[in-house]
């Protein structure tokens, strides 16, 4: 097939499905019921490593985690989650809640949305425990 | 011997049947609220991943061809182009998709370049598009080789090659359950190939097949879908991130770094390269094996069951 064809139609294929699914409202972000459910999304990632404590963002998104190995987060991934131990993490207040810099190629950045005073609380709570 | 002989791009004429049964499987989950989920950001990543497979065959692709030309030239056999050559040419060429697969999962330098086709929690027909950048650097062509040098022409391999792609689309789906037994026994379907893309211990290292699922029958890999374990799509360790260029590269980022980590012996390094994922030379990860004994250690009940045979 020539290229001046499958360009195009690759293009506005990808852009056109990616529009749909966003006007279709499926991009919005994971949410946890409740705590029992962020450590259950915690334990899919770390089985071995069993929560201690388990703070709950106020918008449900995302959750702080307390292990005998160190602190962690839990976070949306799309309609998914994952997890992340906080080791060598740079930990900076935004305007929206908190941005999260791991040395870890495969996620970088963690952007945690929370309310003033828990983007003032975590860190805290993720540096005393590391 | 035969030297031009031209077959039609088959994977990039069935782009548009693709997009067109991504909308069909997307409408019928939207419609019926069973059979699968999308969502946005995982679909578009899987998305560019296949675009990006196409560019990287665009760019790379005289790597392979080059090779298997070379070989044409030197083999003394060819079997001709009848019906009956291209049909055994597809049944063998599936054989070596089952053997590259195995080793896409077994070897690590492999995995780095399939990782990503497995990177999405998701399972739906998009999810069969988000396929490796970086096959041409597996070395895995060598793998066909032995088709080549018993007379099937570099061209013929690549259009089974592209018809077995083709065939694997459509089985990457929640929307079909099960299929007739006579197809589920002898065929590669989406209740196998689910099994596949599971990270359950029970479900790791299992059903490589392309087309045919007898080949995992025959060499011992074969696990069915359990009704009472529904399948957890993704990696053991998820990604935290949609930019495809992460998802791309992120293992052979993971070996470069473990390659030159200080202190290690040269077999130390080489075996990061070619051990099974999850492998380390202090024994401080998890291979498919380790995971494996774990759950059964806390699962005894487990033992003896599909997935978990021949595991004390």
């Amino acid at each position: 097939m020539p290229l001046s064809i499958l360009l195009p139609m690759v293009v506005l294929g990808i852009a056109g499905i990616a529009v749909l699914l966003h006007l279709l409202g499926l991009s919005k972000p994971a949410t946890f019921q409740d705590e029992a459910a962020a450590r259950r999304a915690w334990l899919r990632e770390f089985p071995e490593d069993t929560p201690t404590r388990v703070i709950l963002s106020q918008d449900r998104h995302a959750a702080l985690v307390e292990t005998p190995q160190g602190p962690g987060v839990v976070w949306p991934m799309g309609a998914d989650t994952t997890a992340r131990y906080l080791d060598g993490a740079q930990i900076k207040q935004t305007e929206t809640g908190l941005r999260i810099t791991l040395p870890d190629y495969t996620a970088p950045r963690i952007t945690l949305t929370l309310d003033p005073e828990e983007a003032r609380h975590w860190p805290g709570l993720m540096e005393a425990r590391r | 011997m035969t030297d031009q002989l031209t077959y039609p791009d088959v994977v990039n004429f069935a782009v548009p049947v693709f997009i067109a049964l991504i909308l069909i499987e997307l409408t019928w989950i939207v419609l019926k609220r069973r059979g699968g989920r999308y969502e946005t950001y995982d679909a578009l990543t899987s998305l560019v991943m296949g675009a990006g497979n196409v560019a990287s065959s665009i760019l790379l692709g005289f790597v392979a061809y080059g090779f298997f030309m070379a070989l044409w030239a030197i083999t003394p056999l060819d079997l001709g182009t009848s019906v009956w050559v291209v049909i055994l040419c597809f049944v063998l060429d599936d054989l070596r998709y089952y053997w590259v697969h195995r080793f896409g999962h077994r070897i690590r330098w492999v995995w780095a370049s399939h990782v990503n086709h497995h990177s999405s929690q998701h399972y739906n027909l998009t999810t069969a598009l988000r396929q490796t950048w970086t096959g041409t650097f597996t070395f895995m062509m060598l793998v066909r080789a032995p088709l080549i040098l018993l007379g099937f022409h570099p061209a013929m391999v690549l259009f089974c090659g592209g018809l077995n792609l083709i065939y694997q689309f459509w089985i990457h789906t929640e929307a079909i359950t099960r299929l007739p037994r006579w197809f589920e026994a002898v065929m590669n379907t989406p209740s196998h190939h689910r099994v596949h893309h599971g990270r359950n211990a029970r479900y790791l290292d299992a059903n490589y097949a392309g087309v045919f699922i007898i080949w995992d029958k025959m060499f011992g890999t074969f696990v069915p879908e359990q009704d009472s374990e529904k399948v957890d799509y993704g990696l053991v360790r998820n990604l935290g991130t949609f930019n495809p260029i992460r998802v791309a590269f992120h293992e052979w980022v993971g070996i470069f770094r473990d390659v030159i980590q200080p202190g290690l012996t040269w077999r130390d390094r080489l075996n990061y390269c070619i051990q099974p994922p999850g492998w380390s030379h202090d024994g401080s990860r998890d291979t498919s094996e380790t995971i494996k004994r774990k759950h059964l250690a806390k699962h005894p009940e487990d033992a003896n069951t599909p997935g978990f045979e021949n595991l004390t």
